[in-house]
């Protein structure tokens, strides 16, 4: 037996999570230890104290922490009521990391950083306010759903709501660029604009003439897309959202652009100081083709894009590869190279075990799944975002010719054990649409039009999901088993059903749908017949039983009937309703297993930049259910794909899918891993991580994550 | 002469004294034919492990090495410089100098391998000086380090053995430099890290880290293996020395420590972290602990940081994180494209 030590600091405490107690237990109780300590030792005494709350709210505006436009839509006499039902709720910090990520990245601090000037109930009240705008039921109804842990907006809006000195609410863009100058050099400009405001970036480069290629149709002259990431990468090393956020990049790559071999060697391990690129994500889109000529072990043609442009007439990102495919090999005015379609596949997957690079998007798949005319050439910097977009085209003088439309995401999740657990499912979602539309509504990117622009005319939200594990895990269900699949596909199955209601219902309050919605398949209720032609039920006695015990209606063919004839009449006011991004810091305050992924460990080693290392136990898990929360690696690839193919049917949009492997994987294992989500209909898959145990004979002694 | 022209000379010149051998003879290296599994295992293994100092983002640390006090700053640069001398040695002088008594060809293979990444390890300091310190700032640690009397006699010691006449004693010298010697340096790494400080500086640490754990493992495998041949008598006079020499280094490795952490009053914490890791370094070599368990339990938030297992779950946009590994590449068969 350990004596108890004195004085044991929080980082300690919880460090002693990771390390297993005398009798081979984990020590939870040491974290919750830490979360107290935490407070003890640290937040209350740097907490900034008020006598009343109207004392605190003229204290913030007045020294320009809040925005008093957020204040003035209210009477003070709502905003008392508002506070009074937050505190009322006695909320706690179930973990300590949940505790130390809020205080560290989300409250509102003095402006020398010392001092917090707000309580998580304050957040909460001030996000609901600037969400709301002037809307008091709407108001009320966030800071019930937030409190409650059932809904949770993105970090970049409960990060910034309210505040006077802030960054954008919107977490996420998306930017094409076309092959020239002007269009590159805005591209950067616009990089550093979009990251000073908060969220990532990613920039569509297929456009982009190879190296090699001619510029004024002299030979041998451009120098690729390499020098231009280059650029990306420095430009957002160096803007920062007010040091809240790092700025972070990605770029999408077609596969058969002719620099794709040199795109993926940026990220070697050995690879030249002055192509290594370090902090770009990188994203590659594969069309279905490059899976045929693959299976036949074919070559696979690059093209330049160069001269697809002049013989097509449209950028190379706006056709499509797999149709085109034989035209373009068969066609002597477009320039090619050719690579083995199989060693494509080989270096993408040992770039991958490199680096965790790059991401996936199935063209093909994307674009079938797509209720929105147009084309889908790239996604994000989480890879869930999924949108059409169009080119923008620029005068001499650098001014705007056409502007067109560019992506812009605001997301927000749901626990979904806690909205399993709601008295109002559909009130729940409702309340959550309606959030992320005023997010939509308040954002006026004006530094970057085709942003403002795609906003404007689309509307476009993304409702995430996330704690899908934690959920089955509590329920004594195996994720990845066929319950688990069951319940994943029931869940998602009615999200979609209640997101378009409360679309639908906006679109009639306010008699505006979104650009384009005539051409949309919603308009020609086409997106509707896989919910009216086919019965959706549970298949399972438990999950069944599941939603029996639960307030959530599972929506019959009749009531997809009736909402399809009121979509085709009245339309529905966001483009796009759902993406399930990764949720990395809002799990943690929320207390929920991220995104809908597997555990990738019983105690999470999270490290980032501003917390260092610390650790986090996964939510429900006690020493007696330990069962259920096999981590990724135990549960495999296969699984993770099965249940993210469930959910995938449903949702618009896309799924941030991380793949997780054993060192003892090979690129085959990993080949066939996307050869397998491809034919199940994944969308994209987001990082591969990789776990190597220590050698035996080296690890460190009775550590939780070095057990298998 | 200081420690670093020692060091220098001997790597100017192998045979200087005559005691730094290369090998006589040279067979090809048949990896077909295998006599101890351990070497391919290790082999594969540092081979997968292989990573550069460029990998790492450590230009993210420079706001946050601007938020250490000046003393601070001091300290971390000395703890680097003293690390930096203890890789010089291990690369161009220690793990050489073990080539010559390799009991299989493939150990001798090994050994390259660890010299290298040895090397690489040397280099990353200077990687982190580049990025966060100014040239005079770098000059000065330096300076500091061929004056400071404690780290050059551990050099020194290290240094003698490294240049005697026996395998076994070399083996003994170079497990504890890799399990026990570095460690009270790593120690400041970690703990800013469980600080949310320099967290690329440490990614990079823990790189470093993971390789000194293969190190030290394998080479007091080795020394084990050895010791299978010897005598009883010699088995005890192995023993007694391995103890000797492990008291003598703890002894300047309190007063080292004193010297570096004295000033922000992390000494005892750290001593304790020699402690664990001195159980460690004997345990490699196949000895019982030398310290109780009262004595070694360290700061939890540094023994978790420590693990050096690649399984945490780092946020990509603020660091690379130290879980990637070089994969193996095996070609998809025509099966595997069956759809």
């Amino acid at each position: 037996m350990e004596a108890p030590r004195t004085g044991m600091d929080y980082h300690s405490l919880n460090a002693m999570l990771n390390l297993y107690g005398p009798n081979g237990e984990i020590q939870f109780e040491k974290d919750r230890e830490a979360a107290r300590e935490y407070f003890l030792q640290h937040v209350n005494q740097n907490t900034v104290f008020f006598h009343s709350l109207r004392e605190r709210l003229d204290y913030l505006v007045e020294k320009e922490y809040y925005e008093p436009a957020v204040l003035e839509m209210y009477s003070f006499e709502f905003i008392t009521q508002l506070n009074d039902l937050a505190y009322s709720k006695k909320f706690r910090f179930d973990t300590f990391l949940g505790a130390f990520k809020y205080y560290t990245s989300y409250t509102l601090k003095t402006f020398d950083g010392k001092r917090y000037l707000e309580r998580f109930e304050d957040r909460v009240v001030m996000t609901a306010l600037g969400l709301a705008a002037g809307d008091e039921k709407l108001a009320t109804n966030l800071v019930d759903e937030i409190l409650a842990g059932r809904f949770q907006p993105a970090t970049p809006t409960f990060l910034n709501s309210g505040k006077a000195q802030r960054g954008e609410l919107v977490s996420c863009f998306l930017l094409r660029i076309e092959d020239n100058m002007e269009s590159i050099s805005r591209g950067i400009n616009s990089s550093l604009q979009l990251s000073k405001r908060g969220g990532g970036v990613a920039l569509l480069l297929s456009n982009i003439r190879e190296a090699g290629a001619p510029i004024k149709q002299i030979e041998n002259q451009s120098s690729g897309i390499i020098p231009v990431m280059k650029l990306l990468e420095d430009s957002f090393s160096y803007a920062n959202q007010l040091g809240a956020r790092q700025g972070a990049g990605a770029v999408y790559l077609q596969a058969h652009h002719p620099d794709i071999m040199r795109f993926l060697d940026t990220k070697r391990e050995n690879a030249d100081e002055k192509v290594r690129i370090k902090t770009l994500s990188l994203g590659v889109v594969v069309p279905d083709i490059t899976f045929e000529l693959a299976k036949n072990d074919e070559d696979m043609y690059l093209f330049s894009p160069y001269d697809v442009e002049r013989v097509y007439g449209v950028p190379f990102a706006d056709i499509s590869v797999t149709e085109k495919y034989r035209e373009m090999v068969d066609n002597p005015a477009i320039k090619k190279s050719k690579i083995k379609a199989r060693e494509f596949f080989q270096t993408l997957a040992e770039i991958q075990f490199e680096s965790g690079y790059p991401y996936i998007m199935y063209e093909d798949t994307v674009n079938a799944a797509n209720p929105i005319k147009g084309r889908i050439n790239m996604s994000n910097l989480c890879s869930e975002i999924l949108q059409v977009n169009t080119p923008t085209t620029y005068n001499e003088d650098l001014s705007y010719d056409k502007i067109g439309k560019d992506i812009s995401c605001n997301l927000g999740s749901l626990n979904i054990a806690l909205a399993m657990d709601s008295p109002d499912f559909g009130k729940t979602i409702d309340t959550a649409i309606r959030g992320l539309t005023s997010v939509s509504n308040q954002s006026h990117i004006s530094s970057v039009r085709s942003i403002e622009d795609g906003n404007d005319k689309s509307h476009a939200i993304g409702l995430g999901q996330m704690n899908l594990h934690g959920y089955l895990a509590r329920e004594r269900i195996y994720y990845g088993s066929e319950e688990g699949i069951d319940f994943t596909n029931i869940y998602f199955y009615t999200v979609v059903y209640n997101a378009l209601k409360s679309s639908n219902a906006i679109a009639i309050e306010r008699g505006e749908t979104f650009d384009g919605f005539a051409d949309s398949k919603y308009a020609s209720g086409e997106f509707f017949d896989k919910y009216t032609d086919a019965e959706w039920l549970p298949a399972t006695e438990r999950v069944a039983e599941l939603f029996a015990n639960s307030a959530v209606h599972i929506p019959t063919q009749d009531d997809w009937r009736e909402l399809k004839a009121s979509i085709m009449e009245h339309g529905i006011y966001n483009q796009n309703l759902q993406a399930v991004p990764p949720t990395g810091s809002i799990s943690y305050i929320n207390n929920s297993t991220a995104s809908i992924h597997p555990i990738a460990a019983k105690i999470e080693i999270r490290k980032e930049g501003k917390l260092g290392r610390v650790y986090f136990p996964a939510p429900f898990m006690t020493n007696d259910n330990l069962d259920y929360y096999q981590d990724a690696y135990e549960i495999g690839a296969e699984k993770v794909i099965d249940t993210y193919a469930a959910a995938t049917q449903h949702v618009d949009q896309g799924l941030s899918l991380t793949l997780f492997f054993k060192d003892t994987a090979t690129t085959r294992d990993i080949n066939k891993t996307q050869i397998y989500a491809w034919r199940k209909g994944i969308k994209t898959i987001y990082y591969i991580r990789l776990r190597q145990m220590a050698l035996e004979g080296t690890e460190v002694e009775g550590c939780v994550s070095c057990a298998l | 002469m200081t420690l670093t022209d020692k060091v220098n000379s001997a790597q100017n010149d192998p045979a200087h004294q005559g005691k730094i051998k290369l090998v006589s003879h040279v067979n090809a290296i048949n990896w077909n034919k295998i006599q101890d599994e351990k070497d391919v295992e290790v082999w594969n293994r540092l081979v997968n492990n292989f990573w550069l100092p460029e990998k790492v983002p450590l230009s993210n640390d420079i706001q946050s090495w601007a938020t250490l006090t000046a003393e601070e700053q001091l300290m971390t640069m000395r703890v680097f410089t003293g690390l930096t001398l203890l890789d010089t040695i291990q690369g161009t002088v220690g793990a050489v100098s073990l080539i010559p008594d390799a009991i299989t060809p493939h150990e001798e293979a090994v050994y390259t391998n660890i010299a290298f990444m040895e090397s690489v390890h040397a280099k990353s300091y200077s990687s982190i000086f580049s990025t966060l310190c100014s040239t005079k700032e770098i000059d000065e640690a330096f300076r500091w380090s061929t004056e400071n009397q404690n780290l050059q006699k551990k050099a020194q010691i290290i240094m003698n053995y490294y240049q005697g006449d026996d395998p076994l004693k070399r083996k003994v010298a170079s497990t504890l430099l890799e399990s026990f010697l570095f460690y009270s340096g790593f120690y400041l790494p970690m703990y800013w890290s469980s600080r949310a400080k320099l967290t690329n500086t440490a990614d990079m640490i823990r790189l470093i880290i993971r390789d000194e754990a293969v190190h030290g493992y394998y080479i007091g495998y080795k020394f084990q293996k050895g010791l299978e041949n010897e005598t009883e008598e010699r088995r005890q006079e192995l023993k007694d020395y391995t103890f000797n020499l492990m008291y003598e280094l703890y002894e300047n490795e309190v007063q080292y420590t004193q010297d570096l952490y004295d000033g922000v009053g992390l000494t005892e914490d750290v001593k304790k972290f020699l402690h664990y890791n001195a159980n460690k370094a004997l345990m490699n070599l196949g000895y019982e602990p030398m310290f109780p368990k009262t004595v070694t339990d360290v700061n939890p938030a540094i023994l978790s940081a420590l693990s050096p297992n690649a399984d945490e779950n780092h946020d990509f946009f603020s660091g690379s994180g130290s879980s990637y590994v070089i994969g193996k590449a095996v070609v998809t068969e025509d099966e595997d494209w069956d759809f």
